[in-house]
């Protein structure tokens, strides 16, 4: 990986650059939180913003796709992509971790998915470095540092930005705006600072917990997953905030003429009374307890067992979102609690 | 083409309700002119004083069950209907109508009196949603329709489609147009109660959910009392809150 340094003042012409041939997005205030939106001006982002309310996987995974139009008459008649060239400015390791995981779902060589793929080419991602809130614990799941999937990272080491160049593209961009320079021993110590106070902001209360796949499978069938799906609002918060929540329904939009009509990709979410309902009737996941434990199953247990990783990034949008405190946190406190009662 | 094909016959009727559903089934406006291609209207309620015809496939229906008159109206609509759709509130939750439900015959006394006048008709019960009467086959929830639901849903009666209906509560929808919650701001909002589909409009616009689509049967209501409490709202301004369009749903509840 290349490392440069740039000023802190080069920063508005970096974005300037990316604006001339990208959509670029970034974080912004949103009433009382932030979210990702299109900026027109770098004065719009807030470089140093906790969390969003949600997440960037919005952008390679649209709410609503059209994957194609068809007539009634004549079956399908036009599936071009419709793709806008992007630039994701701002993402945290976290979500940047969240698309790599996307890519693994996405983008398998044996059922790699085409429109996913189309936003994904089209995407740039520049990261940032952060400070850790209260609910953020991504150092726990693997998730805290990111080295692949982004084409700068950036780390603020105080007036100055340390930039980790991941792509030739980006690269150039970055010389053409800038004035990038090789790092001294004072950017060095300066970016060990970084790491170290970062290190330091993270909850210690949140508990680190090893070997959580297996605790996951040990404790199936414990009470705890009962008591809390019984809180569970059925409400799929918890999947519209996650980066890596990408269960979709496909459905048949017809137009008011009934002559034409779109098939569109909608999310979908494991949370959801119905998604587990199939033809005859049987609901394999027809309560709360068996949807909310087969969410955290997924998150902390099935995709590693497929991929080698944890699909949760620890990003906490779920601690925030969901009203009745159900998160991957509650099963690690679970986890903790479990352990001192075995040693007492 | 269109003569040779089999028109569906459809009927629109007007129960309890202030016939807003109805009317804003006109609101489609440039889409109204082709969705009449694909029916024949053969009785609008609200357009015409003839009576309703004998034979006919769709029947639509607007409004709460009231008076034995309307009882009767429903057995009809099911007995001669291929497919019932319900529309707006009335309809599916008795709505309206149906926060008089409770304490019902003193209310009626109150009202009318020893005897009601005959013009009102004779009141068989505490309003109902059209679903207590006669079995319901779709629903167009809120108060009012949104008319392109009302199309997609006609259209699915009509032809089929692959959509299912789902019963997960609002807040899901709402963080998808990026809303930070009502909750967090002490504000009353039914959205963690009630059925989904409306894309979470009102909270979009900085107005809390009022549950005009109907409590979910899946909505946890112990739970969402919980946060009502924790957040400073109170569980009793949630429950007085739901009786507003949910009084049928909470008696069986």
């Amino acid at each position: 990986m290349l490392y440069r340094v740039i000023d802190a003042d080069e920063l508005p012409a970096l974005v300037e650059a990316f604006m001339r041939d990208y959509e670029v997005i970034a974080p912004v205030r949103s009433g009382r939180s932030f979210a990702f939106e299109a900026v027109s001006s770098f004065d719009e982002i807030v470089l140093d913003y906790p969390t969003t309310l949600t997440s960037l996987k919005k952008y390679l995974l649209p709410p609503r796709e059209t994957l194609f139009e068809y007539d009634m008459e004549d079956g399908v008649t036009d599936y071009e992509l419709r793709v806008q060239p992007r630039v994701l400015f701002g993402a945290h390791a976290c979500d940047i971790n969240a698309m790599n995981n996307l890519d693994l779902v996405f983008e398998d060589a044996r059922y790699p998915d085409p429109y996913y793929e189309a936003h994904r080419a089209a995407t740039m991602v520049v990261g940032i470095g952060c400070t850790p809130d209260d609910s953020c614990f991504c150092h726990l799941l693997d998730s805290g540092e990111v080295r692949s999937g982004y084409d700068l990272f950036l780390v603020d080491i105080g007036g100055r930005y340390l930039v980790s160049i991941g792509s030739v593209k980006a690269a150039d961009i970055l010389e053409g705006a800038c004035s990038p320079r090789e790092a001294t021993d004072a950017d060095r110590r300066a970016f060990r600072e970084y790491t170290r106070a970062r290190q330091q902001a993270f909850n210690p209360d949140i508990p680190s917990v090893q070997e959580i796949p297996m605790l996951m499978d040990a404790f199936h069938s414990d009470a705890f997953w009962e008591e809390l799906g019984s809180r569970c609002l059925n409400c799929t918060a918890c999947a519209s905030v996650c980066p890596t929540c990408y269960c979709f329904d496909i459905r048949d939009v017809l137009d008011p003429s009934g002559e034409t009509g779109r098939r569109e990709r909608v999310w979908d979410a494991c949370t959801s009374p119905q998604f587990a309902l199939v033809t005859g009737g049987h609901n394999f996941r027809a309560g709360t307890r068996e949807r909310v434990r087969h969410r955290m199953y997924h998150k902390l247990n099935g995709f590693n067992s497929k991929h080698g990783r944890y699909l949760c990034v620890g990003c906490g949008r779920c601690v925030h979102a969901c009203k009745t405190d159900i998160s991957p946190i509650k099963v690690l406190e679970f986890f903790e609690q479990k352990g001192a009662e075995d040693a007492e | 083409m269109a003569e040779t094909r089999n028109i569906p016959r459809v009927v629109v009727v007007g129960l309890a309700s202030c016939f807003g559903c109805q009317i804003n089934i006109t609101n489609i406006e440039a889409h109204l002119m082709e969705v009449l291609g694909q029916i024949d209207m053969r009785y609008w309620q609200l357009t015409s004083s003839d009576s309703m015809p004998e034979e006919f496939d769709v029947a639509v229906v607007e409004g709460a069950a009231t008076t034995e008159e309307a009882m009767q109206t429903l057995r009809r609509v099911r007995e001669r209907a291929s497919a019932v759709i319900t529309i707006g509130a009335c309809a599916a939750t008795a709505g309206i109508p149906g926060m008089a439900a409770p304490d019902w015959e003193p209310r009626v006394a109150d009202v009318y009196g020893a005897q009601v006048p005959a013009i009102v008709g004779d009141i068989a019960c505490a309003p109902r949603a059209v679903s207590e009467v006669i079995e319901v086959d779709y629903a167009v929830p809120c108060c009012p329709i949104d008319p392109h639901d009302f199309v997609r849903v006609l259209q699915k009666a009509l032809y089929g489609g692959n959509e299912y209906d789902r019963t997960s509560t609002m807040c899901g929808e709402c963080k998808r147009n990026e809303r930070g919650c009502f909750y967090g701001r002490q504000t009353l909002c039914l959205g963690m109660v009630t059925k989904q589909g409306c894309g979470a409009r009102c909270p979009n616009l900085g107005r809390p959910c009022n549950g005009c689509a109907g409590l979910s049967p899946d909505a946890n209501l112990a739970a969402a009392r919980i946060v009502a409490e924790r957040s400073g709202v109170g569980a009793q301004r949630l429950d007085e809150a739901l009786e507003m369009f949910n009084q049928e749903s909470l008696r069986s509840a």
